[in-house]
């Protein structure tokens, strides 16, 4: 689902964190803001020297294993009489093939009911005891005060073994999924990620399967249910539990919660490594209309946690950018060449298979440039040994950041499942700061020419591809840039040559003539066009009329009532519903609306006197169809863009790209399909609205009636 | 069904509510230039976290300089007369600490955590921000741009990222709530050299500041150190102006439509309400938990499980040092009228105006109260920010122990009433937030 964040919203506006600073060694004037004797505060002037540092002490944990195979971890802590439950599995990683996140789904809808509980019950047994419960595809977690622990667990284990998978709730969980992933087009970030997830892994490797609508609808709760009494096994799974008990309490409860658990046997499942990446690469997504462009340099690296090399060449990471503000992208990037807010990168160790990544978003003009910088700074890093100070800070930072973590018994508590989990050393942790101190410079640059690639790298960038896409060719090892969609999908080649003689005047006539004919589009004298759509399991209506291309009417109903109504009359216009309608005269919306009173709009873009200018941008996929792109700029500067069926010459596609003060420009995409035959003239009746709502509007027709009679009050305005 | 399940549920936990929290001991004291100093031993983890809270926030600028406070925690990272520019972060990073900062209306927060055998570096880097901050031009120019990207950043490119700074302007028309945090670009660009140095005369005074320090010190070692660096800080300014504007009552309601880069329609409604620590606002608290903490809470009940109107609700008093405002609101479903969200939301304030809370519900919200007390004080950097939160709002450090028995005298009927008395339409604001108009 996608979840507004307002609670945090507002805390963030209340407390404006300040951004770390570093200096960049300009030395101005400056302004002091006392005046003061120097003579009696020259002590001030040197910085304390440290005390003797106090040995780090590791807390301890505890851990045995039931009958059932379930591994138990526990950290004792007393400091406040609270305690937690992390339950997690251990299982491979699934690939999820044409239900891509139905892991995920099955972890939220766990917790919507029991065979014994509806959601309701279960919501009112947790808040009664003030506590936390929260339930994922591989795990359950749980906390609470002390006082109340057997009722939570209790709740948490009947949840864990008594799912009831509702129907009611898996359609609730699909619809808000499919809300959020069609918000994926508009999100520069998502769509960086999703082109850096299929071309760091592959389609076939379950870090590269990303989800689509087509996903979500296909998943079914018997998939759901089977992945459940497949996988849910204590035989390969940790119970983690942390804070005011004792070990011999915490056995006890583990005994009695956990021991009746049933092992089972639980599917192995082996992936064979990505292969590395051979020369760069750069892949791009447009998004229309942005003004940023999101860069990631990626690439899948061979590094486990534990392995020899991952102290050291997170060190060098920090180097480069990781952790420490004090960077070499944040210093180049950012207080150097004030290109973005921010440049990190990092190096990420996983038993399946790690990754590199170094990344900004960056305005447009400084896309290329940027890209340049990132890739010098790897190289640099390679090529330069690094300074005695550089690697002292880092190192300095992370054995700070190390001892911090221990202030937490969470942290201890991961210490001693990852030893289990990933069979390291069982004093790994407690070394661990001779191991950073050991880190050498030759280390350092040995790390850098292992795990950093400038030449061997997926150049992933999302962002206007009119504005920045050309200006990255220069990177691409074979001078060709591959296109994407928003979820990964490789489009077919975007540069193909145009033929000779077509220009925008020409596709749009083509259009024309492809529908019916000049004489016949001109004939129609009014439209009557009514859709059905099916907005949250709720039936929609849809009704639009033109009369003599110069008055409009939109009525949207739901339940037989309009709920919303917009009526011109060539003069003024009527815009609400519910009862609270208002009329309008002048402005934006009559200028909309006069455009709208167009049945055949495209017949304005050929008239002599046109308010419209039309260029053609190129060629394009549309959903599998190459597509020429025409840009429409209105009078007022607004662009639209229409893409016409290379085959067909039918309109299949526009996208309309609006300012929104102070914000990304927020685009509109319609998707125009099924032409069929209405009184000589081939009409769409299936329209889909993207961007405009938090999901897709699919709109289908029920009738559309040219030059029939429309009612006078239908355009009445007041 | 559900009734006797929950009912089973009362008998079972339903045991008298002992906060058996564990105690948290401080010392504090005053320096002679007013430095108000609290120290909290905790020896379990070599760490130690550092900070100051200057009794200064965006409640304390002129109405022509808004976002001032804010600015200048921005600049007082900048440097001293020892400390050059961007030296403070390397001095922290290379001692294996971390640092941030923050503003709030009433408040500016400083800290650093730090391994405990550099509690003198810390000590040291507070009082030079204290006693002679220095900012060069490079860096006001600088900071400056980095407020616009963050006010870019968390409003004008966030959906709904206006709507704290809507509903105040709205809510409050004379005290200086009414403007935003983060202040008006216009008035930032405006200020001059003779501005920042005023400010931070005005404010930057030990006697409006409070030094808090929690983990692992030795407080006889901490107190040699704090008179070392901050004995000599003198006063700069014995008045320190605190706004005494007292803010009429709303009288009526204030309704308005603000169009937002959004998807789904929202309603805001502010309500005024009083200062916290007041008994009501404890009430009002309480109010607040009972609405809109929790799945099982009234207003997510009916309006996101039930009914279906909404994706989101949410209720929470702002809790400020003059009386303020309590923000309740709901994000529309697809398909649902925002109206029609409002009068959910109505009828589930009326619910609580008419009908007392039963016993069980009652208990819950205790439950709710008790474990968020507890849980909120789990790390030193927490702790310190709390102790210096108790002083400088309530003047009683050792709230920090106690503040959970205010909570739990507010009765049931202290409920309805606030319920009654702040939360009626004359004394709300009702945004409704709608998507800019979209051509078809």
């Amino acid at each position: 689902m996608k979840k507004y964040s307002i609670y945090l919203l507002f805390m963030g506006v209340f407390f404006m964190q300040c951004s770390k600073k570093t200096t960049d060694g300009m030395v101005d004037k400056g302004t002091e803001m006392v005046k003061e004797v120097a003579s009696e505060t020259s002590w001030r002037s040197g910085v304390p020297s440290p005390g003797e540092a106090r040995a780090i002490q590791l807390g301890e944990a505890n851990s045995f294993d039931l009958s059932n195979g379930l591994k138990v971890i526990v950290v004792e802590n007393h400091k406040i009489p609270r305690v937690s439950y992390q339950l997690s599995l251990n299982n491979d990683q699934i690939l999820e093939k044409d239900q891509v996140g139905f892991v995920s789904v099955a972890g939220s809808l766990m917790g919507t009911g029991t065979t014994t509980k509806s959601k309701a019950d279960i919501d009112a047994a947790v808040d009664f005891i003030g506590a936390r419960l929260s339930t994922q595809g591989s795990g359950v977690f749980a906390s609470g005060l002390k006082k109340h622990s057997q009722k939570l667990l209790e709740v948490m284990t009947d949840v864990l073994y008594n799912p009831s998978f509702p129907e009611e709730e898996f359609k609730k969980i699909k619809t808000q999924t499919i809300s959020g992933l069609s918000q994926t087009a508009s999100n520069a970030d998502a769509m960086a990620g999703n082109v850096a997830g299929v071309l760091n892994y592959g389609v076939n490797h379950p870090y590269g399967e990303i989800q689509t609508e087509d996903d979500v609808n296909n998943m079914t709760i018997e998939n759901i249910k089977k992945y459940y009494n497949t996988y849910f096994k204590p035989n390969n799974a940790y119970l983690i539990i942390v804070g005011d008990v004792t070990p011999a309490e915490a056995k006890a409860d583990a005994e009695k919660y956990f021991a009746s658990w049933k092992s089972g046997k639980i599917p192995a499942t082996n992936y064979s490594a990505p292969a590395e990446v051979k020369g760069s690469n750069v892949a791009f997504a447009n998004k229309d209309g942005a003004v940023q462009s999101v860069i990631r340099i990626t690439y899948p690296v061979n590094l486990k946690p534990g392995a020899d090399d991952q102290i050291k060449s997170s060190v060098m990471n920090s180097i480069l950018g990781g952790g420490v503000f004090s960077g070499r992208l944040m210093q180049n990037l950012r207080e150097d060449k004030a290109y973005t807010y921010g440049s990190r990168s990092s190096l990420s160790a996983n038993s399946l298979v790690g990754n590199f990544n170094a990344g900004a978003s960056v305005r447009n003009a400084v896309t290329d440039s940027s890209v340049y910088e990132i890739l010098y700074e790897m190289e640099r890093l390679r090529t330069e040994p690094v300074s005695a100070e550089d690697i002292q800070l880092v190192k300095n930072s992370m054995a700070g950041g190390f001892a911090r973590s221990l202030e937490s018994p969470q942290t201890i508590a991961r210490f001693a499942r990852n030893i289990y989990k990933f069979n390291l050393p069982a004093d790994y942790y407690e070394t661990y700061l001779q191991k950073l101190d050991a880190v050498s410079i030759a280390d350092i640059q040995a790390m850098a020419m292992k795990y950093i690639r400038p030449e061997n790298a997926n150049i992933v960038v999302a962002g206007s591809k009119d504005e920045v896409a050309a200006n990255l060719i220069k990177f691409d090892a074979d001078g060709v840039i591959d296109f994407y969609d928003a979820f990964g999908k490789k489009l077919e080649a975007q540069e193909t040559a145009m033929p000779e003689g077509v220009d925008a005047k020409a596709i749009v006539s083509d259009y024309i003539d492809a529908i019916g004919g000049m004489a016949k589009v001109k004939a129609v004298k009014t439209m009557v066009s009514k859709y059905k759509a099916d907005i949250m399991g709720q039936a929609a209506g849809m009704e639009t009329g033109q009369k003599d291309n110069k008055m409009f009417y939109m009525e949207m109903s739901m339940g037989g009532n309009i709920m919303q109504e917009q009526r011109f009359d060539g003069v003024q216009a009527k815009v609400g519903g519910m009862g609270q309608s208002q009329t309008i005269t002048e402005g934006p919306e009559i200028d909309a609306m006069k455009e709208q009173a167009n049945a055949f709009g495209q017949l304005l873009y050929l008239a002599g006197d046109s308010p419209y200018t039309i260029d053609l941008k190129g060629i394009e996929d549309v959903k599998g169809s190459k597509a020429y792109k025409v840009q429409v700029t209105k009078a007022s500067g607004d662009k639209l863009y229409e893409f016409y069926d290379v085959k067909n010459n039918l309109l299949i596609k526009t996208m309309l790209t609006q300012d929104v003060p102070g914000g990304e420009p927020q685009s509109i995409t319609t998707e125009i399909a099924d032409y069929k035959e209405v009184s000589g003239i081939m009409v769409p009746h299936k329209v889909t609205i993207l961007g405009a709502m938090p999901f897709p509007l699919v709109m289908n027709a029920e009738s559309i009636t040219l030059n029939g009679t429309i009612p006078a009050a239908k355009f009445k305005t007041n | 069904m559900k009734k006797t399940f929950l009912l089973m549920f009362f008998a079972v936990v339903s045991l008298a509510l002992n906060a058996q929290m564990n105690k948290i001991d401080f010392q504090e004291y005053t320096l002679d230039n007013g430095l108000h100093v609290i120290l909290h031993q905790d020896k379990s983890t070599p760490i130690v976290a550092v900070s100051i809270m200057y009794h200064v926030g965006s409640k304390n600028e002129k109405p022509d300089r808004t976002g001032f406070a804010h600015f200048f925690e921005h600049l007082l990272f900048e440097g001293s007369e020892n400390i050059d520019r961007g030296e403070y972060t390397t001095y922290v990073e290379n001692a294996g600490g971390t640092l941030n900062a923050n503003t709030s209306f009433d408040r500016t927060y400083y800290y650093e955590i730090l391994p405990s055998n550099q509690l003198e570096l810390g000590l040291w880097l507070e009082s030079e921000r204290l006693l002679h901050a220095k900012v060069e031009d490079k860096g006001v120019e600088t900071q400056r741009e980095v407020v616009k990207e963050e006010r870019r950043l968390r409003i004008d490119n966030q959906p709904y990222g206006s709507i704290l700074q809507e509903s105040m302007a709205r809510a409050f028309t004379k005290h200086p709530y009414n403007w935003p945090i983060i202040g008006s670009m216009e008035h930032l660009n405006a200020a001059e050299e003779k501005d920042y140095k005023q400010f931070y005369n005005d404010f930057y005074t030990p006697n409006n500041a409070i030094l808090s320090i929690a983990g692992d010190i030795d407080y006889d070692q901490a107190k040699v150190w704090i008179e070392k660096y901050f004995g000599s800080i003198p006063v700069k300014n014995p008045n320190v102006y605190r706004p005494s504007i007292k803010e009429p009552a709303l009288g009526g309601e204030v309704r308005d439509t603000i169009y937002d880069n959004i998807q789904l329609p929202a309603v805001v409604m502010t309500y005024r309400i009083p200062a916290q620590g007041t008994p009501d606002y404890y009430a009002v608290a309480m109010l607040g938990t009972l609405l809109s903490n929790g799945q099982s809470s009234r207003l997510y009940k009916a309006l996101v499980d039930e009914e279906q109107k909404a994706v989101q609700v949410g209720n929470f008093p702002l809790g400020l040092e003059d009386p303020g405002a309590a923000i309740t609101y709901g994000i529309a479903n697809m398909g649902v009228d925002i109206l029609d969200v409002e009068k959910s939301i109505d009828a589930q304030i009326e619910m609580v105006q008419n009908e007392l809370i039963s016993d069980v519900e009652f208990q819950k919200l205790k439950n709710q109260t008790e474990n968020d007390f507890i849980s909120s004080n789990s790390r030193i950097a927490g702790i310190a920010e709390s102790l210096a939160n108790y002083k400088m709002y309530f003047g009683d450090t050792n709230l920090i122990n106690n503040e959970l028995d205010r909570y739990l005298a507010v009765t049931k009927e202290d409920i309805q009433r606030v319920a009654k008395e702040y939360y009626n339409t004359n004394n709300r604001v009702v945004l409704h937030y709608l998507p800019k108009p979209v051509n078809p």
